[in-house]
């Protein structure tokens, strides 16, 4: 259990009435790729956005590094720093350029000199092929472009995690692979990875383990392989069923 | 014509004397009505159910009531409430500062909330704390969208001050007031100060509109 990095613990979130997610309790490694598939309107949004407190849980404990962050005395600000996140629609900042999307956080929270927290940012941008838009707004870049500011975005804070939701959702089909390519390289570099998506194919590929969440629980969890080859819980036969 | 050329070369003095109260008193209700508009923004969208509830009073109150009523209220009310002296116009200037941030704040939350709900949840992904998100991210955002708005609440308040005669405070309408008791020529003074103040919303909302040119540039 030595490198545990997450862990959740009869995690629970409701929305008024509804109840989202019924209890999930689960640990991530340090390294680990994580996929989390299942159904629309299944909680996977909402389970990766409660381990960044995006949404604050109503239930179970969710542990970063042996801390509860649900901890009223915790420091949000400083603890979302450790872990990145990458939405569906990009959420690139319109009213800058994309050189100061990328500086933008490193800069007013880590303090990091300007020239220093650019030159990063460069080094990132050239990483995904973005260097030469680095002055550009980003009403001039593409859905992938954006997609890719966008995880650059995150790393620029240097997380521990990385939280993808359905990163590839929202874009046009030419560009999805782009986007996976950096996500693919990101797997290969020892990044702690939640991803929840629907690209099953991608999944199987890069993941070490995969979570069926479906109805607020955790149906079923194992390798990639397992859970496509030869699924056990019904549900989770009939979601990719229907996927597949 | 030949009246109203007349009036200006001999009063033209008077007629500058109110420009410039326009000006000042304008001036200073855009600058403090905005600064006092943002607080009440952020009251009625704080957490506490007590600030929100007590903008959301302010608010109803100052929208729900005349403005002249208002003027008359702090005219005759603020000097009994404090315990220095406080001239007519200050009264004034308090008055009209107070009604326009009732109408400021609501621009303003207004805007805030026409922010996409994405740009507050990547600010605060990355870790950025909430006075640097509304700084950096949410209030330039904001204030494109409320630009339109506002220009039509700051010529409305340049407008409003003209209600400051009726305590003969000195501004335009008061210029007016006072030409027209000395040569009874109601007509020419009202188009010379109406000319005045027409030049005076034309300049400012042409201001305002390379304002909005500028900041759209982005998108």
């Amino acid at each position: 259990m030595t490198d545990e990095i997450i862990r959740t613990q009869n995690l629970k979130k409701s929305f008024g009435q509804l109840e989202v997610l019924k209890g999930i309790s689960t640990t991530i490694r340090r390294g680990e790729v994580v996929s989390i598939i299942g159904p629309s309107g299944g909680g996977k949004s909402t389970f990766l956005r409660c381990l960044n407190l995006l949404e604050q849980p109503t239930g179970g404990k969710v542990f970063f590094k042996g801390q509860d962050i649900t901890d009223k005395k915790l420091n949000t600000c400083k603890f979302r720093q450790s872990m990145g996140m990458v939405f569906q629609n990009f959420n690139v900042f319109p009213n800058m350029t994309v050189l100061d999307n990328v500086t933008l956080a490193p800069i007013l929270e880590k303090k990091l000199p300007k020239a220093q927290a650019r030159e990063e940012a460069l080094v990132l941008l050239r990483r995904v092929g973005l260097a030469e838009k680095a002055n550009e707004y980003p009403r001039k870049l593409s859905g992938g472009q954006k997609q890719r500011l966008a995880i650059v975005r995150a790393l620029a804070m240097q997380p521990e995690v990385m939280l993808f939701d359905e990163p590839t959702s929202a874009l046009d089909p030419e560009m999805v692979k782009e986007v996976l390519n950096v996500i693919m390289d990101l797997t290969r570099s020892g990044m702690t990875i939640l991803i929840v998506t629907h690209e099953m194919a991608f999944a199987r590929e890069v993941s070490d383990r995969v979570l069926f969440i479906c109805d607020g629980v955790i149906k079923e969890e194992g390798s990639p392989d397992q859970i496509f080859t030869c699924p056990h819980d019904p549900s989770t036969i009939k979601f990719l069923s229907m996927v597949l | 014509m030949e009246k109203i050329v007349g009036l200006l070369e001999k009063y033209y003095m008077v007629y500058l004397q109110g420009l410039w109260g326009t000006l000042w008193i304008s001036a200073v209700t855009v600058f403090c009505g905005t600064l006092l508009g943002l607080l009440i923004a952020a009251l009625r969208m704080s957490r506490s159910k007590l600030l929100n509830s007590f903008a959301g009073a302010y608010i109803e109150v100052l929208r729900g009531t005349p403005i002249l009523l208002q003027l008359y209220f702090f005219w005759i009310g603020l000097p009994k409430l404090l315990p220095f002296e406080l001239s007519d116009t200050m009264c004034i200037v308090v008055a009209l500062v107070i009604n326009a941030s009732a109408y400021i704040s609501e621009i303003i939350r207004a805007g805030i909330n026409a922010v996409d709900k994405g740009q507050w949840e990547a600010a605060r992904s990355v870790g950025l704390s909430e006075v640097h998100m509304m700084t950096h991210v949410i209030m330039p955002q904001a204030v494109k969208n409320i630009l339109p708005a506002l220009c039509n609440e700051f010529i409305t308040t340049v407008k409003g001050t003209s209600l400051a005669s009726v305590f003969f405070v000195g501004e335009l309408m008061t210029s007016y007031k006072s030409v027209q008791a000395a040569t009874f020529l109601a007509l020419q003074s009202l188009t010379i100060v109406g000319v005045i103040y027409f030049l005076l919303n034309f300049i400012l909302s042409r201001l305002l509109r390379l304002l909005e040119r500028r900041l759209t540039a982005s998108d």
